[in-house]
C-alpha cells in the first residue's frame, strides 16, 4: 500500500509542468553555482600565487634583510567559491613584522565594492532561498489541495491507512524532489576536479556535509508546507501563509536577531581598543626614554664606539623587556573584547537560529571553513608564523635597529650580496582539522533535523484527525 | 462608469483577508527596516565620535610634531538608515601620514565579522524583496481570476468597454495597494523625528526621491501581475511563471549579472598593486640612498686624507647642512612616489570603473538591481562613496602634511636653539625632547562633504528613467493581451 501511495506521489509530481520549469531553473542555477565557483577559485589562486611570488620579488637585489616588505596572503579555500559565508569579508593581506601585533587588512569587499552590492549566487544561497520556496511550491496544497479537488474523499473511500497516506505523501514528495536535485549536484561536482579545483578526501567530505545540510533543510519546508496544508482550509490560504513565513524564516529573522541581539552586548570597539593599545606604547617609549638617559648619565664613555655598542645591547635588552610587556598587555586586552564579542556572537547566532535559514547557513560555512572561524585561525596561523619569521630574522642579524643602519651614513662599509630570498621561510596556511568543521556544524544539523522531527510529527498527527 | 469600476476593485481588495494579513505583515516589516536602520546610525555615529575623540585625544597628548600621524573617519550618513548599499563593506578610517598611501580599510564588517554573516536589513531591502512580492500576490489572480470565477464574462457582457475595465483595473489595484503602504512608510518617518537623526533639507528630498522610486518599483510589479495574469487561463499557472518571474528578477539577474562582469573583465589585484609600489619604493630609495652617499662623498671630498680629528671637526661643521640637504633628496623622493602611487591607484581605477560599468549593464535587465542602484545612488552608499572619500582625504593629508612640516620645522629650531644652551647636546638629541605635550589647537580638521543632492539625483535618472519604461511596458502588454482575452 505504501508503495504505490509512493508510486503515485511520484507520477504526480514528477509528470508536470511545474516541475519540469522549476526543476529546469534549479538545475541551471546550480550548474551554474559549481561553474562559476570552480572559475572563480581559478581565478582566486591566480591571484593569490601571483601575489606571493610579487611579494618575494619586489625583495629581490635588496642587499638588507632588515629593509624588506614582507607580506603573507590567504589561499582561497575550494569550498569558499560554494559557501562565501564571511570569507569576501575578512582581511586577506598580512604584513609581516617581527614583533608587535600583526593585523589583516584589504577584504575582498573593500577592494571591490562592486561585488558587495550584489554579492554572490553561490550553492549556499540557492538551497537557502530558491530550494526553499521550490519546496513550498510542492507542498503547499499536499492536504488541502487533493481535499479541494475531491481526490482525498476519493481515495479514503478505500481502506487506505491514514498514517501510511501521510507518510507516503510526505516520502514521495521529497524523493521525486531530491533525487532529480541530485544529477546536477552531482554534475556540479564532478566539475570540480576537472575546471581544476583541488579536492582532497576532507573537502569531498566536507561538501557532501554541506549537501547533506542542503537536503535536511529542503525537507524543514516540505514538512513545513505539508503540515500547513493540513492546518489550512483552502490551498491559497496555506500558499500566502507559506509565503508569509517564508520572508520570516529566510530573510527577516537572521539578519533582525543579529542586528538586535549584537547591539544588547557591549563590546568595546576596535578603535578604542586601538587607542589603548598606542597608549600604552607611548606610555612604554617614555619609559624606555628615561631609562637611557639614566644609562647613559652612568656609562658615559669617551669612546663612542664602545658607547654605542653598549648602548645598542642595553637598549635591545630594553626592547625585548618592553615587547614582552606590550605583548601581556596586548593579548590582555584582546582577550577581553575576544570573550565579549563571543558573548555577543553567541547570544546573536542562537537567537537567529529559531530560522532553519541561519541553522543551514551556518552549519554550510563552518563545514566550508568560510564562517567566522576564518578570520581566527588566519590569525593563529599568522601569529604562529611570525615567531619563525621573528627567529630567522635574528638570525640574520637583523636587530631593532638593523633597518637603521643604512641611514647613518657610513663611507666604510663594502658593497654587501643581495639577500637570497629563497632562505626566507614560507607562510602555509594550515588549515583547522575537519574534526573541528564537523563538530562545529553538528548542533545546526540536528537543529535541522529537529525541525524536521517536528514539522512531520505535526504533519502526521493532523492528518490523522484530519476531516477528509 | 470608470470610477463604478476603479470604486469595485478598491473594495474588493480592501475588504479581502489576504489584504489584511499581508498589509499587516509588510506594515511591520517597513517599520522594523526604519527602526532597525535608526539603531544602527545611531550606533555607527556614537562609534564614529568615540573614534574622533580618541583621534583628538591622541594628539593632544603627543609629545612631538616628527613623525605625527592621525587617522581620519567616514561620518555616518543618515540616508544609511534606508538604505545600506556597501556602506558596512567599504573601510571607515584612513591613516593620515607623509609617508603611506591615502587608503580606507576596516570595514565595519571585517572588525566585526558577526554582521557580515547575515548582513543588514534596511528599508530598501524590504521595498525590492517584499513588497515586489506583495504585489504579485495580489494581481496574480487580476484577470484570470474573474474569468474562473465567472465574473469576467459577466461583466463584459455588460456595456463595460475592456479598456476601461482594465485601466479601472491597474488604477483599483494601484491605490488599493499603493495608498495603504504611504501609512507605515509615514509613521517610519516619524522615527526620524523620535529619535533626533539629523536631516537636512538635502537629506529630505533625497529621502523624497527614495520613496517615489520604491513607489514605482512596486507599480512595475503591479503591471507585471496584471500583464501576467491576461496572458494565461488559469490562475495557478500565472502564480508559477509570476513567482518564477520574481525569483529571477529580484534574487539572480542582480548577482549573476555581477558574476558575469567578473569574469569577463579582468582588473589587476590588490596584491598585485601593493607589490607594484612596494617595488617602485624600493628602487627609489635604493636611488636616494645612492645619490645620499654621493653627497656624502662631495661634501667629505675636502676633508680628504685629513688626519681624524679634523676630519671629525669638518663633519660637525657641515652636518648640518649635510642634513638639510639629504632630507631634501628624502622629500624630492617621497613627492615622487606620491605622485606614482597616485598614478597606479588611477590606473586600478579605472579598470575596476570599467568592469563596474558593464556589471551594472547587465544587471539593469532586471527592474530589482535598477531600484537597488538607484537607492544606493541616493543614500550616497554607492561604489563611488570609495573613490568619493579617499579624493577628500587625500586632499586633506596635503593640508596636514604641511602643517605638520611647518610645526615640524619650528619644534626642530626651537630644540637647536635649547641644545646650543645645553652642554650635553649629543645626549639631549637622543633621547628626545622633553615631556610635555605640543600644541596642536590649530591643527586643521577633516570636514567631508556629503554628495550634493544634485548629484545624487541626476546618477539616478538612468534607473528611474528605465523603471518607468519597464512599467510603462508592462502595462502596454497588458493592454494589449487583455484586449484579446477569451473572456469564456
Amino acid at each position: 500500500m505504501f508503495n504505490i501511495i509512493l508510486d503515485k506521489e511520484l507520477r504526480e509530481i514528477i509528470g508536470t509542468t511545474k516541475f519540469a520549469v522549476t526543476f529546469g531553473v534549479c538545475a541551471v542555477l546550480i550548474l551554474l553555482a559549481f561553474y562559476v565557483g570552480a572559475r572563480n577559485y581559478q581565478v582566486s589562486r591566480q591571484e593569490y600565487e601571483a601575489a606571493v611570488a610579487e611579494n618575494i620579488q619586489q625583495m629581490e637585489g635588496l642587499t638588507d634583510w632588515g629593509s624588506i616588505d614582507h607580506r603573507i596572503f590567504l589561499p582561497p579555500q575550494p569550498l569558499a567559491t560554494l559557501v562565501s559565508g564571511v570569507s569576501n569579508d575578512i582581511g586577506r593581506t598580512v604584513n609581516m613584522q617581527s614583533r608587535g601585533e600583526l593585523r589583516t587588512e584589504g577584504s575582498r569587499f573593500n577592494e571591490d565594492p562592486l561585488f558587495a552590492v550584489f554579492r554572490y549566487l553561490d550553492l549556499e544561497y540557492i538551497f537557502a532561498i530558491i530550494l526553499s520556496l521550490f519546496a513550498i511550491l510542492f507542498g503547499y496544497d499536499a492536504v488541502n489541495g487533493e481535499k479541494e479537488r475531491g481526490t482525498l474523499g476519493l481515495t479514503f473511500a478505500n481502506p487506505v491507512p491514514r498514517d501510511q497516506y501521510i507518510l507516503g505523501k510526505i516520502v514521495g514528495s521529497f524523493v521525486a524532489l531530491i533525487v532529480p536535485l541530485m544529477i546536477p549536484i552531482l554534475i556540479g561536482c564532478l566539475m570540480l576536479p576537472v575546471l581544476g579545483v583541488p579536492m582532497d578526501m576532507d573537502s569531498w567530505l566536507r561538501l557532501a556535509m554541506v549537501i547533506l545540510a542542503g537536503i535536511l533543510y529542503f525537507g524543514v519546508f516540505l514538512t513545513l508546507s505539508v503540515f500547513m496544508s493540513t492546518l489550512l482550509q483552502s490551498s491559497s490560504a496555506s500558499l500566502m501563509a507559506l509565503l508569509v513565513v517564508w520572508i520570516f524564516a529566510v530573510l527577516i529573522i537572521p539578519r533582525t536577531s543579529v542586528l538586535v541581539a549584537g547591539r544588547s552586548v557591549d563590546v568595546p570597539s576596535v578603535d578604542q581598543i586601538d587607542y589603548e593599545k598606542s597608549r600604552f606604547a607611548a606610555q612604554l617609549w617614555n619609559e624606555r626614554m628615561t631609562a637611557m638617559q639614566k644609562w647613559m648619565k652612568a656609562n658615559y664613555n669617551d669612546d663612542h664606539r664602545q658607547m654605542r655598542d653598549g648602548m645598542r645591547t642595553f637598549s635591545t635588552e630594553q626592547q625585548a623587556l618592553q615587547d614582552e610587556k606590550m605583548n601581556t598587555f596586548v593579548e590582555q586586552l584582546n582577550e577581553q573584547r575576544a570573550n565579549k564579542s563571543d558573548l555577543r556572537t553567541g547570544v546573536a547566532l542562537s537567537l537567529a537560529r529559531i530560522s532553519p535559514t541561519a541553522s543551514f547557513s551556518l552549519a554550510a560555512s563552518d563545514l566550508a571553513y568560510t564562517s567566522m572561524e576564518l578570520r581566527s585561525s588566519y590569525v593563529e596561523s599568522a601569529n604562529a608564523y611570525q615567531q619563525e619569521y621573528s627567529a630567522f630574522m635574528q638570525s640574520k642579524n637583523v636587530d631593532y635597529w638593523g633597518r637603521y643602519r643604512r641611514h647613518g651614513g657610513n663611507d666604510d662599509v663594502e658593497e654587501p650580496d643581495p639577500i637570497d630570498t629563497r632562505e626566507l621561510p614560507v607562510f602555509s596556511y594550515q588549515q583547522p582539522p575537519i574534526s573541528e568543521a564537523i563538530k562545529a556544524s553538528l548542533p545546526d544539523l540536528g537543529l535541522l533535523f529537529m525541525f524536521n522531527a517536528i514539522f512531520f510529527s505535526g504533519a502526521f498527527v493532523r492528518f490523522l484527525r484530519y476531516d477528509l | 462608469m470608470l470610477q463604478l469600476l476603479i470604486e469595485k476593485e478598491l473594495k474588493a481588495i480592501l475588504q479581502s483577508p489576504k489584504f489584511i494579513a499581508t498589509f499587516g505583515v509588510c506594515s511591520i516589516l517597513i517599520m522594523l527596516s526604519i527602526f532597525i536602520g535608526v539603531r544602527e546610525y545611531r550606533a555607527s555615529l556614537a562609534q564614529y565620535e568615540i573614534a574622533t575623540s580618541l583621534v583628538d585625544q591622541k594628539v593632544a597628548e603627543a609629545t612631538s610634531f616628527r613623525n605625527m600621524q592621525t587617522k581620519v573617519y567616514r561620518e555616518p550618513d543618515p540616508m544609511q538608515i534606508f538604505m545600506s548599499g556597501v556602506n558596512y563593506d567599504v573601510g571607515r578610517l584612513s591613516q593620515i601620514q607623509s609617508k603611506q598611501d591615502v587608503k580606507l580599510e576596516q570595514s565595519a564588517y571585517s572588525e566585526d565579522p558577526l554582521f557580515a554573516v547575515f548582513r543588514y536589513i534596511d528599508f530598501a531591502f524590504i521595498v525590492q524583496v517584499v513588497l515586489s512580492l506583495f504585489a504579485i500576490v495580489f494581481t496574480y489572480d487580476a484577470i484570470n481570476g474573474e474569468r474562473e470565477s465567472g465574473t469576467l464574462k459577466l461583466v463584459l457582457s455588460n456595456a463595460v468597454p475592456r479598456a476601461k475595465y482594465l485601466i479601472a483595473k491597474m488604477t483599483g489595484a494601484w491605490l488599493g495597494l499603493t495608498i495603504p503602504l504611504l501609512i507605515p512608510i509615514l509613521l517610519g518617518l516619524l522615527l526620524l523625528f523620535l529619535f533626533k537623526v539629523p536631516m537636512t533639507g538635502s537629506d529630505w528630498l533625497k529621502l523624497t526621491t527614495l520613496i517615489g522610486v520604491s513607489i514605482l518599483y512596486f507599480t512595475f510589479f503591479i503591471a507585471l501581475g496584471l500583464l501576467v495574469s491576461s496572458l494565461t487561463r488559469t490562475s495557478s499557472v500565472s502564480f508559477l511563471l509570476l513567482l518564477v518571474a520574481w525569483i529571477t528578477l529580484v534574487l539572480i539577474v542582480p548577482r549573476g549579472a555581477t558574476m558575469a562582469a567578473g569574469q569577463l573583465v579582468n582588473v589587476p589585484t590588490v596584491a598585485e598593486i601593493e607589490s607594484q609600489k612596494d617595488r617602485y619604493r624600493t628602487d627609489m630609495q635604493q636611488d636616494t640612498d645612492e645619490q645620499r652617499h654621493n653627497l656624502w662623498e662631495q661634501v667629505m671630498a675636502p676633508a680628504e686624507g685629513l688626519p681624524r680629528e679634523e676630519r671629525r671637526a669638518f663633519y660637525q661643521a657641515n652636518r648640518s647642512a649635510f642634513r638639510e640637504l639629504a632630507e631634501d633628496l628624502q622629500t624630492a623622493m617621497e613627492e615622487e612616489i606620491a605622485e606614482h602611487n597616485r598614478q597606479v591607484n588611477e590606473g586600478l581605477r579605472n579598470a575596476k570603473s570599467e568592469q563596474e560599468r558593464l556589471a551594472f549593464l547587465l544587471s539593469r535587465f532586471s527592474p530589482a538591481s535598477a531600484y537597488k542602484l538607484t537607492a544606493m545612488n541616493l543614500g550616497g552608499t554607492n561604489t563611488s562613496i570609495k573613490k568619493r572619500y579617499e579624493d577628500q582625504m587625500f586632499a586633506y593629508r596635503e593640508t596636514y602634511n604641511s602643517y605638520v612640516a611647518k610645526k615640524s620645522q619650528q619644534e626642530k629650531k626651537a630644540r637647536q636653539e635649547a641644545a646650543q644652551k645645553s652642554r650635553n647636546s649629543r645626549m639631549f638629541r637622543m633621547t628626545g625632547s622633553g615631556n610635555e605635550a605640543v600644541d596642536a589647537n590649530d591643527m586643521p580638521k577633516f570636514i567631508a562633504s556629503r554628495e550634493p543632492v544634485g548629484t545624487a539625483i541626476k546618477a539616478s535618472i538612468l534607473d528611474f528613467g528605465l523603471l518607468s519604461v519597464f512599467t510603462v511596458l508592462a502595462f502596454a502588454g497588458a493592454f494589449l493581451a487583455f484586449v484579446r482575452y477569451d473572456v469564456r
